[in-house]
């Protein structure tokens, strides 16, 4: 029974350990698309949303857009958790 | 000079019939003949022949007079003359790169050849060999596609094996259950005499990996494990960003392109009213236009690493082939 108790305790002090050493770190790109793209995706004229470099060789979160939409741009922000972000107008995607 | 050339003109247009009916000529114009490899002032009838023979060869019928009406001929080998290697083509055996189609849609590209249980299949797009979720397993595959003047029976080349459907967003749902539910209460509905109906819709469409399909020849020596301007498939590799690929495909035939985004997830349309979201997709520069779907894309070594399916005016979205082999149980 104790060693049962022991076990819980230990399970919960690693978990806190675990926790407090996740959030030391900078996400990946890859983390932070995955929690980002869905809220992009649902912004009107986003047609995708995926990895690339910027300008500079750096990884990015690259937004596309059907067409130029000020407004929509206005709401995307320039960083995402410490990764930059791009906005492309890349037009219709369409099945070819 | 030009009189003479129009009296020329006049005596190749009055033999020119009967020169092009021997077995070997080719072509038969008006030019300088050449004479111990030397071209000379003399203007002649020039013959052009699949292969020169000596006299001793040929009958009477095949061989070319010395002098026709008056002019001198000249007999020169050109072997047989091709059209230039066109994307539009039927083409026996038929190899990547060349137009295709489900017997219902306009044309796609025939991507390659690929593998499973030990036997060839044709590797395209759903939308190309399935007609986008609409074609029953078995329906035939044209070669040339429909657009192209592809018709069945003389260019029927295959029969659709199997394809991965695409999720649509908004479509009919794929679920039976859903369905049979729908049909039930649509059922009671028309008993009572309600004009109104159900229908079971997915909202929460899945996401997709691959928009792939595949054909069985009906004959393997009527496919070609090869791509058109590209030559032999030299195994498989994964994309990678800033990686430099290639396609040969029906509309826009061979052209070249990097790898500018990975992990990329897109809607995509298809048609006028259907929508479907890809993800874990990799995202090229201009590349292709309609009619390039279902084209083999390769890297710079002719590995092949993914499947062209769909694209703006400015980039191309290509299925992982990783995807693309596993959705449907295939290899190289």
């Amino acid at each position: 029974m104790k060693a049962n108790w022991l076990l819980v305790l230990l399970f919960l002090l690693s978990a806190l350990f675990f926790k407090g050493d996740n959030s030391m770190m900078i996400p990946s790109i890859q983390d932070v698309k995955k929690k980002h793209e869905g809220k992009l995706m649902s912004l009107p004229g986003v047609v995708s949303v995926g990895i690339g470099l910027d300008p500079s060789g750096r990884p990015a979160v690259i937004v596309g857009l059907d067409k130029s939409r000020p407004e929509v741009q206005a709401q995307i922000p320039s960083q995402l958790e410490g990764h930059p972000l791009i906005v492309q107008i890349l037009g219709p995607i369409k099945a070819q | 000079m030009e009189k003479e050339l129009s009296n020329l003109r006049g005596i190749l247009q009055e033999n020119r019939k009967q020169l092009l009916t021997r077995a070997n000529v080719v072509a038969a114009g008006i030019g300088y003949k050449f004479s111990g490899g030397k071209k000379t002032s003399t203007l002649s009838i020039i013959c052009s022949v699949i292969q020169k023979l000596p006299h001793s060869k040929l009958s009477a019928q095949e061989m070319i007079p010395s002098s026709i009406g008056g002019l001198p001929t000249d007999v020169v080998q050109t072997g047989i003359i091709r059209a230039l290697q066109s994307h539009t083509a039927r083409y026996r055996p038929a190899p990547g790169g060349v137009s295709i189609g489900h017997k219902d849609i306009t044309a796609g590209t025939l991507g390659c050849l690929v593998k499973k249980g030990g036997e060839f299949f044709i590797l395209s797009n759903n939308h190309v060999l399935a007609n986008s979720n609409a074609a029953q397993i078995g329906d035939a595959i044209l070669q040339p596609g429909v657009y192209d003047g592809g018709r069945f029976p003389d260019d029927h080349i295959a029969n659709l094996e199997a394809f991965v459907p695409i999720s649509f967003t908004g479509g009919q749902s794929g679920c039976s259950t859903a369905r049979g539910i729908a049909d039930f209460l649509n059922s009671i509905a028309k008993a009572m005499g309600s004009d109104a109906r159900l229908q079971a819709i997915t909202t929460q469409a899945e996401d997709n990996l691959v928009d792939a399909a595949i054909a069985r020849p009906l004959n393997p020596v009527d496919v070609k494990d090869e791509v058109l301007k590209i030559g032999t498939i030299q195994g498989t590799a994964s994309g990678a960003l800033g990686m430099a690929i290639k396609k040969s495909g029906r509309t826009t035939a061979l052209t070249t392109g990097e790898i500018q985004q990975v992990n990329v997830t897109s809607t995509v349309q298809y048609g006028e009213n259907q929508t479907a979201v890809f993800t874990d997709q990799l995202l090229a520069g201009a590349m292709s236009q309609g009619g390039d779907s279902g084209s083999a894309v390769l890297d710079s070594n002719n590995r092949l690493i993914g499947l062209l399916f769909a694209g703006s005016e400015n980039i191309t979205i290509i299925n992982r082939i990783e995807n693309v082999f596993s959705a449907l149980g295939v290899s190289r």
